[in-house]
């Protein structure tokens, strides 16, 4: 048993040493569908990532009435708080709104001094909510038209951004839609590439498959050497793509950063979901040039 | 060492049966020439010998063993006490002369040592023994078809079939290699030559089945080509 083993990866080692050209078409192959999916991978990353910047972006204020107490404050916001889509709810104090209504407009004196004339501070409290997504807004407002809370509410931001909104949203789901769409179509191309490689490489020893067989070759040492030659060509390709892939993201890191401001860089999601990524990769390489290679074979083998 | 009986073979493609009624025995030892035309039927007779093909009717018994309905799992253990050796000689060709043989071997489990020890004893008894690291396109027609013997002869079989042996060699290089059958035979072992070259038939003076339209039609102990 062991000396079978032994010696069909003598076999593989040697079918791969003294088919060097077939060998190395096969992993060049390899590698170029690895990094069209790494890079479809990535472009998935990215519009992901700027997807959920923009509706990071996106907040509902409400501009409370100057004569407000804290009390209905804060029960405003503990109703906020409450409602499900909500993720944070932010409280802007009323000195605070006038220092940014002041730095707002620090350079046209005239406003300013029209504020100053007055003496008073005529801006209410501020509350911004965040909801999970843009079509929570909705219904965020819906659940504030109750008496108790309209009047205390001067005005609402989101009446001005709901068409904003609307096609930001569209656009999202649209990008995302597009994006498995993609993802699909590489998916099938990738399988047939490899699956196509995978069966001319068999294809040509289909000769030397018949004189094995001939000579009384059983056909786990027919098929042995071949199964080796597919775990050889994945730990190469896999390892010769995340080589690459992480040449390419170092090199786009700098320019990701000046788009995403929040320290978004592709290389720590790669390292980060590397096991998750590199793995499933080698798996489905492996897979696929396994069931590719046995398909090609039955033919070959059938006495 | 040969027994077929009431042989007969159909393809699915072809409109004629390949074979008809066929009854054969060879004793072991023997040497026994298969002759007749193109499309007699002589290589889908050496194809059910090796269980490449199974036959539409009647039994085929190589030794004791009845390969009629051979399983395929069991099909190299057949192979590996057959010596099998073709026109076209069926080299491996990325595997030197020494590689090729000991694939015989190496496919049998046998051990490293037993290989590096039989393999140029073989190849000595066919002369290549000089040859040993070359490739089989290095090599001239009749040198690959030495190689071929070599490795039929490599796991000591106690048949040997040869499928026209000799169809793409000349003249000198195919007296070469009936020289060489003719030695294994003298040791015991069973020669089928599945031949259309009258000269070599009519030289060898041994035992000559013909064949034709899938029938044999004369069986003589020191027979002649008679087509």
């Amino acid at each position: 048993m062991a000396l079978g083993i032994l010696r069909i990866i003598k076999f593989s080692l040697q079918d791969i040493a003294r088919n060097i050209g077939l060998s190395f078409m096969t992993v060049l192959i390899l590698i170029l569908t690895l990094l069209s999916v790494n890079a479809l991978w990535s472009l998935d990353i990215l519009t992901r990532q700027a997807v959920l910047l923009t509706k990071k972006q996106v907040s509902l204020s409400l501009y409370l009435v100057p004569d407000v107490t804290d009390k209905q404050v804060k029960e405003l916001e503990a109703y906020l708080k409450n409602i499900k889509p909500v993720l944070a709810v932010n409280l802007v104090s009323r000195s605070d709104v006038l220092k940014s209504f002041q730095d707002r407009h620090r350079l046209t004196p005239e406003i300013i001094e029209a504020l100053s004339e007055l003496g008073t501070n005529p801006f209410g409290p501020t509350i911004i909510v965040q909801a999970a997504e843009p079509t929570d807004y909705k219904m965020i407002m819906d659940s504030l038209n109750v008496p108790e809370y309209a009047r205390v509410i001067e005005s609402k931001s989101f009446a001005e951004h709901e068409d904003a909104l609307e096609r930001l949203q569209n656009i999202t789901n649209r990008v995302e839609r597009v994006g498995y769409s993609l993802t699909v179509l590489f998916a099938i191309i990738s399988f047939l590439i490899i699956f196509n490689t995978i069966r001319v490489a068999i294809y040509t020893h289909r000769v030397e498959i018949s004189i094995k067989r001939l000579v009384g070759a059983n056909n786990w040492f027919i098929r042995g050497p071949y199964i080796v030659e597919s775990f050889i060509f994945t730990i190469i390709s896999v390892a010769a793509t995340m080589g690459l892939v992480y040449l390419a993201l170092q090199w786009l890191d700098p320019y990701l950063s000046v788009i995403f401001p929040d320290n978004f860089s592709l290389t720590n999601y790669y390292s980060s979901h590397k096991l998750s990524l590199f793995g499933a990769q080698s798996l489905a390489v492996l897979i696929l040039t396994l069931v590719s290679s046995s398909l090609a074979m039955r033919k070959e083998l059938k006495v | 060492m040969i027994k077929l009986e009431g042989l007969n073979k159909h393809y699915l493609t072809g409109n004629n049966p390949a074979l008809i009624d066929i009854n054969l025995q060879v004793e072991p030892g023997e040497f026994v020439c298969i002759v007749g035309q193109s499309g007699a039927g002589k290589t889908t007779l050496v194809k059910l010998l090796i269980a490449e093909e199974r036959p539409t009717r009647g039994k085929v018994q190589i030794g004791d063993w009845d390969i009629t309905n051979i399983a395929s799992n069991v099909v190299p253990y057949l192979r590996r006490q057959i010596g099998v050796i073709f026109q076209d000689f069926k080299l491996l060709p990325k595997k030197t002369v020494f590689e090729n043989v000991a694939f015989a071997l190496e496919v049998a489990g046998e051990s490293g040592s037993r290989i590096r020890s039989v393999v140029p004893q073989v190849l000595g008894i066919v002369g290549l023994d000089n040859k040993k690291y070359r490739y089989p396109g290095q090599l001239s027609g009749g040198e690959q078809q030495r190689v071929v013997i070599a490795r039929s002869l490599v796991h000591r079989p106690k048949l040997i079939i040869a499928d026209e042996p000799t169809g793409n060699l000349d003249s000198i290089n195919t007296a070469e290699i009936i020289e060489i059958f003719k030695k294994i035979n003298e040791f015991g072992t069973t020669v089928l030559l599945v031949t259309h070259n009258r000269e070599v038939v009519n030289a060898l003076r041994r035992r000559v089945v013909t064949l034709a339209d899938g029938r044999i039609i004369n069986d003589e102990h020191q027979g002649k080509y008679i087509i």
